[in-house]
C-alpha cells in the first residue's frame, strides 16, 4: 500500500486469488462448510431480491388479480395497462434528464470539495483542525427535514430556487463524505507527502498527483454514496424545484402517488419503472461499485 | 431589503447562540391596509407570468390545463402551473412564503393558515363578490369580519358508490333510500353472494368519518365556533363504525395500516373486494376509466339525519407575490360561470357558483351519478358547512381519526375516545383563535 | 494502518530558501477547507443555528414568531406523545443498529470466504440501497399485506399463520426494523469487507500454523483489526437509525396508532402539517441533534480508545 495504487493495480489484485477460485479447485469436492456457506449466501440473496421481484410481477397484474386471496405468483393475464395508464401522465424523459444532470453535477462537486477538505483534516496540523472536524462530524446528524425552512430561506435569498443549481450546490458539502475520505486518507503514509515536499512539489500538486490517485477507492465509495443520495433525494427537490420542468424522478412519483384517485397497481407500475432504471445503471457499474467498496475503501 | 434581513439575521444568530434574543424571520408582513378597491384591467396582463401551485386528485388536472390555455389565449398572460403532491402542499407553500417567494395563486384545502398573506377578493371585485357563490360555499370562504381571503373553486359532498353488478348477482335492489342498518345488511348479503371479503369500505379521512358523525346527528364544531360534539350521539356513531371495522365488515387492515395519513379505499372497491364504498364525486372520473364493472353513485344512508358531509377546495392569491393583481384576476376568471362549468364537466367537480348550483348543468358523461351527488347537497344538514370549514376542523378531524384508531386497535373504549376527541376539539378551537 | 494515525507534525522551516513555501503550507489547509466549509456554513451551519434560534419562539406559520423562552422545551418534555416517540425511536435504532451490524458482519465474513459467484452475490445484497426510500416503502407495503403479501405467503406455507404486520403495533416495529436492515445490510457488509481485505493475510497463515481454529482466528485476529471499520459502520447505522423517515412514512405512515412514528416524522409533522408548531418542531430537532451527537461522539471516542489499547 505504500506505492501508488492505480485502477490497474486494484484490478490486478483480485486475480492473485482467482486462479485458485475458479479452476484449480475443480478437482476437489467442496467442503461441507463451503456448501453450507454458499447455501446460506444464495438463500439470503434470493430473500433480499424477492420483494423486488414480487413487486415487478405484481405490476403486471390487474387491480382484481392484485387483490385476490390467496395471491397469485405469476400474473395470470399479464397486462401492461398499469404501465400505459401510469406512465402517460409522466414526462419521464424530462425528469430523467433532470435527475441525471443533478446527480452527475452534484457528485463531481462533492468529490472535489469533500476530498480537499478531507485532505486538510487528515494530513495537516493547523489551528482549528479539531474544531473543523467536530463541526463536520456534528452536522452529519442534522437531517434536512429539521432545518428545511431556514435552508430554504438562504437558498431563496441567493436566488437559487427553481434552478437545478439549487439542487446541486446546497447538498454538495456532505459531511459523511468528508468523514469517510478523512478516515481513508489518515491511512496514507505521511512520508510520501514529506518526500514530495522535499522534492519541491507544491501543495496543490501533492494533493492532485499523489493524494487523489491514492484515494481512488475511497473516492469511489463517496461517489457511489453521492449518486445514491442525489438520485433518491425527495424533500429538497420537492420544495426547491418548483417548476415541473425542473422536477426529478422521486418528486414526480410522489406527486403521482398522492392523487386521491390513483389505484395502487398503477403506483406499483411507476415504482417498478424507477427501480428497473436504477437497477440497470447499478448492474452496469456493479463491478466498479463492488470493487471500489471492497478493495480496501474504508479503513 | 433582502440583504438587510440577512445581515440582521447574522447579528441575530451571533446573539442567539448565547441567549436566543432575536426575532427570526422577516418582520410582520405589511398588511397592505384596507385601501381603496383595486382596479383589475384584464387587458393589461399581456406578457405577464403568474405561478399557480396546484395539487391534483386526477381528472381535474386536464380540466385545469384546458382552462389555463384558454386564459392564456384570452389575456396573453402566461400561467406557470406547478403541481405538488397533496401530502406536501403545505410544506411547499410554507417554504415559499417564508422564503419570500410566494406564488401568485395556490389551490388549498384550508385557507385559514394563509389568511394573513392572502388577497381579500372583495377589494378587487367589490363587496358583493361573495354573493356570486352559493350561500354555503360563500360562508366557507370568508372570515368573521367579512374578508374574503379565498374563492371556493370546487365543492364535494360525500356519498356511497355501489358495485351494481354485484348487487344484481345477489338479487339485492339498488337502493334509493336506506338506513345504515339496511346498508350494512344488504352490503353483507351482496358481499356473501359475490365472495367479497368486506361489506363496506370508507376512506381513512376525518372528513369521511365526519359524514358518519353527521348522519348519527352531531358535528364537531358548531356554527359559532364552539364545541358542538354531542357525546352520546358521537359515542353511538363511533360504536357503530368501530364495530364494523373490528368485525372486518369494513377492512380493518386498511384502516390501521396507513398510520396518520389519508388513505383511499378506492382500490379495494375497484378490485371488487367490497360492494359499497363511501367516498365522493372526485372518484367518478377515475372509476369511469378503470372500473371493470358497472357501478353507480347512490344516496347516503340516513340515521338520525340524511345527506353527506361537504368538502371543497379553494383558490387563494397571495398579496406578497410578484403580481397580486394578476393572481386575483386569474382566480376570478377561473371561477366565472362559463369557465367553472367547463372545468367541472371534465373534473367531475360540483359547482360553487350560485347561478350554476341553481340552474344546474349536465355532465357529458356519468350525469346520473353526478346528479345523485347534487341531490345529496340538498339532503345534507346545514350545520355541516360551518362545521366542515371552521378553522378548527382540520385539527379536530385529525384527533377524531387518531382516537378512532385506538378504539379499533383495542387500546381504549369508545367513551374514552369521545371524551378525548371532545377535549381535542376544545384545544383546536382555542388554537384557531 | 489505524484510523487514528497521527497527522504530520509541523517541522521547523529548513532554511530561508523555503520560507515562501512554508507560508503557503501554513495557509494550504485553510484553502483546502474553504470551498467545502463555505457551502457547509451557508447551507447547513447557518440554517441550523437559525433553527436553534427558532426553538425559543412560537410560530404557527413559520413566518411570524412570538418569543416563548424555553416554553417549547418544557412543552415537549411534558408531552406524552413525545416520550412515546422517543421510546419508539430508541427501540428502532437499537434494534436496527444491532441487527444490521451483526448480520452485516456475518455476511461480510461469509462473502469474504466465498470464492464462487462472489460478485453476483454481493450485488444482490447491495441492491436495496440504490432504490429510492419512497419506492422501498411502496414495495414493502405490498409485501407485508396480511392476506396478499409475499411475507405471509411464505410464512403460511411453513405453517406460521398470517400475522398482521402493519396492523399490530409491535409487529409493525419489527417490520420497519426488517426493512431498515434490508436497505442497509449489503452496504454495511461491503464496508466491512473492505476492512477484512486490508488485514494482512500472513497473520492468518501464522495462526493456522499455530493451530488456531477458524472461530479463534475471527475472535483474536479479525475482530480487533476490524474495529475501526466496525466503528464506521456503527456510527453510520446509528445516524441512519435516528434519522429514518422516508421509507417508514410510505410503509406504515407512522401507524398503526403511531406505533412507528419516529423522531423525524414527529418533527416534520409538527413543522409542516396542521396544527403547525414550528418552534416546537425546532426544539424537538435540537433535542434529537444533541442525543445523536452524544451517542455518535461516544461511539467515536470508544472506538478510538479501544483501538489504541
Amino acid at each position: 500500500m505504500s506505492t501508488t495504487l492505480t485502477a490497474a493495480d486494484t484490478a490486478s489484485r483480485a486475480p492473485e486469488r482467482k486462479p485458485s477460485t475458479w479452476t484449480s479447485m475443480s478437482g476437489r469436492p467442496p467442503s461441507t462448510s463451503t456448501v453450507v456457506r454458499t447455501t446460506l449466501l444464495v438463500a439470503g440473496a434470493l430473500a433480499v431480491v424477492a420483494p423486488l421481484v414480487w413487486a415487478a410481477l405484481s405490476s403486471f397484474k390487474s387491480a382484481e388479480e392484485l387483490a385476490q386471496t390467496p395471491p397469485t405468483l405469476w400474473p395470470h393475464n399479464p397486462t401492461v395497462d398499469n404501465y400505459t395508464s401510469g406512465l402517460q401522465a409522466f414526462d419521464f424523459a424530462r425528469y430523467l434528464t433532470n435527475s441525471v444532470i443533478v446527480t452527475v453535477a452534484a457528485t463531481v462537486l462533492t468529490l472535489a470539495i469533500n476530498s480537499m477538505a478531507a485532505y486538510a483534516l487528515a494530513k495537516f496540523n493547523f489551528r482549528g483542525r479539531t474544531v473543523f472536524f467536530l463541526i463536520t462530524l456534528a452536522t452529519i446528524m442534522i437531517p434536512l427535514q429539521v432545518i428545511l425552512l431556514p435552508v430554504y430561506q438562504v437558498v431563496s435569498s441567493l436566488g437559487l430556487t427553481n434552478s437545478l443549481l439549487g439542487l446541486i450546490i446546497p447538498p454538495a458539502a456532505t459531511p459523511t463524505g468528508v468523514f469517510l475520505l478523512r478516515q481513508y486518507m489518515l491511512t496514507l503514509p505521511d512520508e510520501m507527502i514529506e518526500a514530495a515536499r522535499v522534492d519541491g512539489a507544491g501543495e496543490w500538486a501533492i494533493f492532485w498527483r499523489i493524494i487523489l490517485p491514492l484515494s481512488r477507492p475511497a473516492l469511489a465509495v463517496v461517489a457511489i454514496f453521492s449518486v445514491i443520495w442525489r438520485w433518491n433525494d425527495f424533500l429538497w427537490p420537492l420544495i426547491v424545484a418548483q417548476d415541473e420542468s425542473k422536477q426529478t424522478i422521486p418528486v414526480a412519483i410522489a406527486r403521482f402517488a398522492s392523487q386521491q384517485a390513483i389505484p395502487f397497481n398503477q403506483i406499483l407500475a411507476v415504482s417498478v419503472v424507477t427501480i428497473v432504471r436504477i437497477v440497470v445503471i447499478f448492474l452496469l457499474l456493479q463491478r466498479q461499485i463492488i470493487a471500489g467498496l471492497s478493495q480496501g475503501a474504508i479503513k | 431589503m433582502r440583504a438587510q434581513t440577512t445581515i440582521g439575521g447574522l447579528a441575530c444568530v451571533a446573539l442567539a447562540a448565547t441567549l436566543a434574543a432575536c426575532a427570526p424571520g422577516t418582520a410582520e408582513p405589511s398588511s397592505g391596509g384596507q385601501s381603496a378597491p383595486a382596479t383589475v384591467d384584464f387587458s393589461s396582463f399581456k406578457g405577464k407570468t403568474l405561478t399557480y401551485v396546484y395539487f391534483t386528485d386526477g381528472p381535474d388536472e386536464k380540466a385545469t390545463r384546458d382552462a389555463i390555455a384558454k386564459f392564456e389565449q384570452e389575456t396573453g398572460a402566461k400561467v406557470n402551473l406547478q403541481i405538488v403532491p397533496f401530502a406536501d402542499l403545505n410544506t411547499a407553500l410554507q417554504a415559499r412564503l417564508s422564503g419570500g417567494n410566494a406564488p401568485e395563486v395556490a389551490r388549498v384545502s384550508d385557507w385559514h393558515p394563509f389568511a394573513d398573506e392572502a388577497v381579500d377578493f372583495k377589494q378587487y371585485f367589490g363587496s358583493d363578490y361573495a354573493s356570486e357563490f352559493s350561500a354555503g360555499a360563500a360562508g366557507t370562504a370568508q372570515d368573521a369580519a367579512g374578508h374574503m381571503y379565498a374563492v371556493p373553486s370546487d365543492s364535494t359532498i360525500n356519498g356511497p358508490f355501489i358495485n351494481v353488478d354485484a348487487f344484481k348477482k345477489a338479487g339485492v335492489a339498488v337502493p334509493t333510500k336506506w338506513t345504515w342498518e339496511e346498508l350494512v345488511t344488504s352490503a353483507k348479503k351482496v358481499a356473501a353472494a359475490n365472495q367479497m371479503p368486506y361489506a363496506v369500505a370508507i376512506d381513512k379521512s376525518g372528513n369521511r368519518l365526519s359524514t358518519v358523525l353527521s348522519q348519527f346527528g352531531t358535528v364537531m364544531v358548531g356554527k359559532d365556533g364552539t364545541n358542538a360534539l354531542d357525546k352520546a350521539k358521537a359515542a353511538k356513531a363511533l360504536t357503530f363504525f368501530t364495530d364494523l371495522v373490528k368485525s372486518n365488515a369494513s377492512p380493518k387492515d386498511f384502516w390501521l395500516g396507513s398510520g396518520s395519513k389519508y388513505s383511499g379505499a378506492n382500490e379495494i372497491f375497484l378490485a371488487k373486494q367490497v360492494p359499497v364504498y363511501l367516498s365522493g364525486p372526485w372518484q367518478v372520473g377515475a372509476f369511469a376509466e378503470s372500473a371493470k364493472f358497472t357501478w353507480a353513485a347512490v344516496p347516503n344512508p340516513c340515521e338520525e339525519r340524511c345527506g353527506g358531509f361537504p368538502g371543497g377546495k379553494f383558490m387563494v392569491a397571495f398579496k406578497n407575490s410578484k403580481d397580486p393583481v394578476l393572481g386575483a384576476a386569474f382566480v376570478q376568471w377561473m371561477n366565472r360561470a362559463e369557465n367553472q362549468t367547463e372545468i367541472d364537466k371534465t373534473a367531475f367537480w360540483l359547482p360553487t357558483r350560485k347561478d350554476l348550483t341553481e340552474k344546474g348543468f349536465d355532465y357529458p358523461t356519468h350525469d346520473a351519478d353526478m346528479k345523485v351527488f347534487v341531490s345529496q347537497i340538498r339532503e345534507t344538514p346545514e350545520d355541516t358547512w360551518p362545521a366542515g370549514f371552521d378553522p378548527a376542523f382540520t385539527n379536530s378531524a385529525k384527533a377524531l381519526i387518531a382516537e378512532t384508531d385506538k378504539v379499533v386497535a383495542g387500546q381504549q373504549d369508545v367513551a374514552t375516545a369521545v371524551d378525548n376527541v371532545s377535549a381535542e376539539i376544545d384545544k383546536a378551537i382555542q388554537g384557531a383563535k | 494502518m489505524t484510523a487514528a494515525s497521527a497527522p504530520v507534525r509541523e517541522r521547523p522551516p529548513r532554511g530561508r530558501v523555503h520560507r515562501g513555501r512554508v507560508n503557503t503550507r501554513r495557509l494550504a489547509p485553510y484553502l483546502f477547507l474553504l470551498p467545502n466549509m463555505l457551502i457547509f456554513a451557508v447551507f447547513t451551519i447557518w440554517p441550523a443555528l437559525n433553527g436553534f434560534n427558532l426553538s425559543f419562539y412560537d410560530s404557527s406559520n413559520g413566518r411570524t414568531f412570538k418569543p416563548v423562552g424555553t416554553g417549547n422545551y418544557s412543552a415537549i418534555l411534558s408531552d406524552e406523545e413525545f416520550w412515546a416517540v422517543v421510546r419508539h425511536t430508541l427501540v428502532y435504532t437499537v434494534g436496527f443498529v444491532l441487527i444490521s451490524t451483526v448480520l452485516a458482519m456475518a455476511l461480510a465474513l461469509m462473502i469474504n470466504a466465498q470464492r464462487r459467484g462472489r460478485g453476483a452475490i454481493s450485488a444482490a445484497y447491495f441492491l436495496p440501497i440504490v432504490i429510492s426510500p419512497v419506492v422501498v416503502g411502496i414495495v414493502w407495503r405490498a409485501a407485508f399485506d396480511r392476506e396478499r403479501g409475499m411475507v405471509n405467503q411464505g410464512l403460511s406455507a411453513v405453517g406460521l399463520g398470517e400475522p398482521g404486520w402493519l396492523v399490530e403495533p409491535s409487529l409493525a416495529m419489527v417490520a420497519i426494523i426488517v426493512v431498515g436492515t434490508w436497505i442497509h445490510l449489503g452496504f454495511y457488509a461491503m464496508i466491512l469487507m473492505s476492512g477484512l481485505q486490508s488485514i494482512d493475510g500472513s497473520l492468518y497463515e501464522a495462526a493456522r500454523i499455530d493451530g488456531t481454529t477458524t472461530w479463534q482466528a475471527i475472535r483474536l485476529i479479525t475482530m480487533p483489526l476490524l474495529r475501526p471499520t466496525l466503528m464506521v459502520v456503527v456510527i453510520l447505522a446509528t445516524i441512519a437509525g435516528f434519522q429514518s423517515f422516508d421509507f417508514i412514512f410510505t410503509l406504515t405512515g407512522g401507524g398503526p396508532v403511531s406505533a412507528t412514528t419516529l423522531m423525524v416524522q414527529y418533527i416534520y409533522e409538527n413543522g409542516f402539517s396542521y396544527p403547525i408548531e414550528y418552534g416546537l418542531a425546532s426544539a424537538a430537532a435540537v433535542i434529537l441533534f444533541v442525543v445523536v451527537f452524544m451517542v455518535t461522539f461516544a461511539n467515536y471516542v470508544l472506538g478510538r480508545r479501544s483501538d489504541s489499547i
